[in-house]
């Protein structure tokens, strides 16, 4: 009944430790994977080079996360800037736009997001930032404004009432009250993300996609193999940081 | 303390209050009562700035509301609604601490204040004070909401409906508490609601409204003995209208001061005449024993009592 009830401490501790395992298991299989050359030999006989060694696997993460990080911390910025603006009263009437705008966006392969890019902004890593940044503003600007839309009206006449300015009453109780809607918003866009600047090498920038794009146009299955590895490993062990982060914020709702 | 004059609201073309006049004196307890879409809750909500009046002038402690920016004006107003609103992931002290903390106290007053409060709504702070609303049931819940409205010590207190969500039971707890609470602070009350019953108990004048307008203003007995017009008297019933006066009068001025009980069951000298016809006819007894605050005999209450 006092503090948050020793279960949900325990679920929150659980998922942070399950974090951190998948942490420590990603950071083994980037350690051993320079070394794995006579298991894929064995593993893949017909191959010459049957480990991606073109540039270090450390390397080709470090890239890989930069440009996920760049352009997830721009999708946040604009797409939670535009879900709260569209949610006020003075940016009501480009609610329906950025719906309509979200609704279409999310049908858009991102593939094809990459291949438009390409022609505006020409090859490397800009294009890839271009097509993330932009894929990544529609799930954060959608659930930002469905966890806006969720706050419970009583909660927000009542915040008036008691005399919150609109600013007090945006960051003290409607964003609280929506983070956790918000949160899964940036993690779907975040995982989609990771998986789709794989496919960014297609246009020249460099990531954990490169030895991907490499091994299909090679017939290198190995290569293929790696790559795909780190990536999903990478999806995942992000996926467990941000199932730690939102069971420690809705803690309040088990107590 | 507050005078709307000449008060007109219109939404879009639609007149829902129409030149209104009325003062709200310091301490009163104001009920203002109507059916739905009489224009009660809207008056209220013109009060704290919630509405704004289309034309007229609102005056609040001696000068033009619209004088005020609205955050101000409202953390001098506690404000109470019929869906509580209390924030779900605060703590009850965080929620009750919502207005202090906007006029800036310092922590160690806010403190104080919360425990004084928890006490003043008999509420058992050890068990509250860290727990969050959604433990609460709906009583509890809405003592906090009443609570948090009187947290900033405020000039007026401005209640929309707040029991009307709650069961028989608990609303009746409450209504008592309210009436305690406003008799012991001597705070100015504007109460909304559509039950007659519930303003009868609590009002120290009673507001009638239809259709925007005043239709009569008065104390709960004037109501009674001299309703306005038929629309007023068909709000306070017809068939019971008899035990409605029974609700305004109150047991320690019609009972037998001095008076030794023979019988055992008891009843406060602060209730109504009304509950004590239903505990005497539900205990087929003829006189109850009158107690004061602290429970001490008083006197005795006969059924003839009632009725001479």
């Amino acid at each position: 009944m006092r503090e948050a009830s020793p279960g949900a401490d325990l679920r929150a501790g659980r998922a942070l430790r399950n974090f951190g395992s998948a942490l420590a298991a990603y950071a083994l299989l980037l350690a051993a994977l320079p070394h794995s050359r006579p298991l894929f030999a064995r593993l893949f006989p017909e191959l010459d080079r049957p480990l991606y060694e073109q540039q270090g696997f450390l390397q080709l993460l470090a890239a890989h996360a930069g440009l996920v990080a760049a352009s997830s911390a721009c999708a946040v910025v604009i797409g939670l800037g535009a879900g709260i603006f569209v949610t006020r009263p003075s940016g009501r009437e480009f609610r329906k736009l950025a719906e309509l705008l979200t609704a279409m966006g999310q049908t858009f392969p991102p593939v094809a997001v990459l291949a438009l890019s390409v022609p505006t902004v020409g090859f490397g890593f800009w294009p890839a930032f271009a097509a993330l940044v932009l894929y990544g503003i529609l799930p954060i600007c959608a659930n930002t404004i469905a966890g806006l839309d969720g706050t419970p009206p009583a909660a927000r006449q009542a915040g008036e009432g008691l005399g919150m300015t609109p600013f007090g009453l945006l960051t003290k109780i409607e964003l609280p009250l929506a983070a956790p809607v918000i949160l899964a918003g940036i993690r779907t866009s975040v995982t989609i993300n990771i998986g789709t600047a794989a496919i960014a090498s297609t246009v020249g920038a460099v990531s954990l996609g490169s030895p991907i794009i490499i091994g299909l146009n090679g017939n290198n299955t190995a290569y293929v193999l790696q790559g795909a590895v780190l990536v999903t490993g990478l999806a995942l062990v992000v996926d467990l940081g941000f199932e730690a982060v939102m069971s420690r914020l809705q803690r309040w709702r088990r107590a | 303390m507050i005078r709307f004059s000449g008060i007109t609201k219109a939404y879009d073309g639609l007149t829902v209050i129409k030149n209104l006049d009325l003062t709200i004196t310091e301490g009163e307890f104001c009920v203002l009562i109507g059916a739905s879409g009489s224009g009660k809750s809207t008056i209220l909500k013109m009060i704290n700035r919630l509405e704004e009046h289309s034309s007229g002038e609102i005056r609040f402690a001696g000068a033009e509301i619209r004088s005020f920016r609205p955050e101000l004006i409202r953390r001098r107003m506690g404000y109470a609604i019929q869906s509580v609103g209390l924030f779900p992931h605060w703590t009850i002290e965080d929620n009750i601490a919502t207005v202090p903390r906007l006029c800036g106290w310092d922590e160690a007053r806010i403190d104080q204040r919360i425990t004084d409060l928890l006490k003043l709504l008999d509420m058992d702070a050890s068990r509250f004070r860290k727990a969050y609303p959604h433990q609460l049931s709906g009583g509890q819940q809405q003592r906090i909401g009443v609570a948090r409205a009187l947290s900033a010590d405020p000039d007026v207190l401005l209640m929309d409906e707040p029991f009307g969500a709650l069961d028989p039971i608990t609303r009746d707890g409450l209504q008592t508490e309210i009436r305690r609470i406003h008799g012991e602070t001597g705070k100015t009350i504007v109460f909304v609601t559509h039950d007659m019953d519930e303003a009868l108990k609590l009002a120290t004048r009673i507001v009638v409204l239809d259709k925007g307008e005043i239709v009569q203003a008065a104390t709960p007995r004037e109501l009674l003995n001299a309703p306005a017009n038929e629309f007023v008297r068909e709000f306070l019933g017809k068939d019971d209208f008899g035990l409605k006066l029974l609700l305004v009068e109150h047991v320690r001025d019609h009972m037998r001061r001095g008076e030794a009980a023979s019988s055992a069951e008891t009843i406060s000298g602060a209730d109504n005449l009304r509950n004590a016809l239903s505990r005497l006819l539900a205990l087929k007894q003829d006189h109850l024993c009158v107690v004061d605050q602290a429970g001490q005999p008083v006197g005795t209450l006969h059924l003839a009592d009632i009725v001479a």
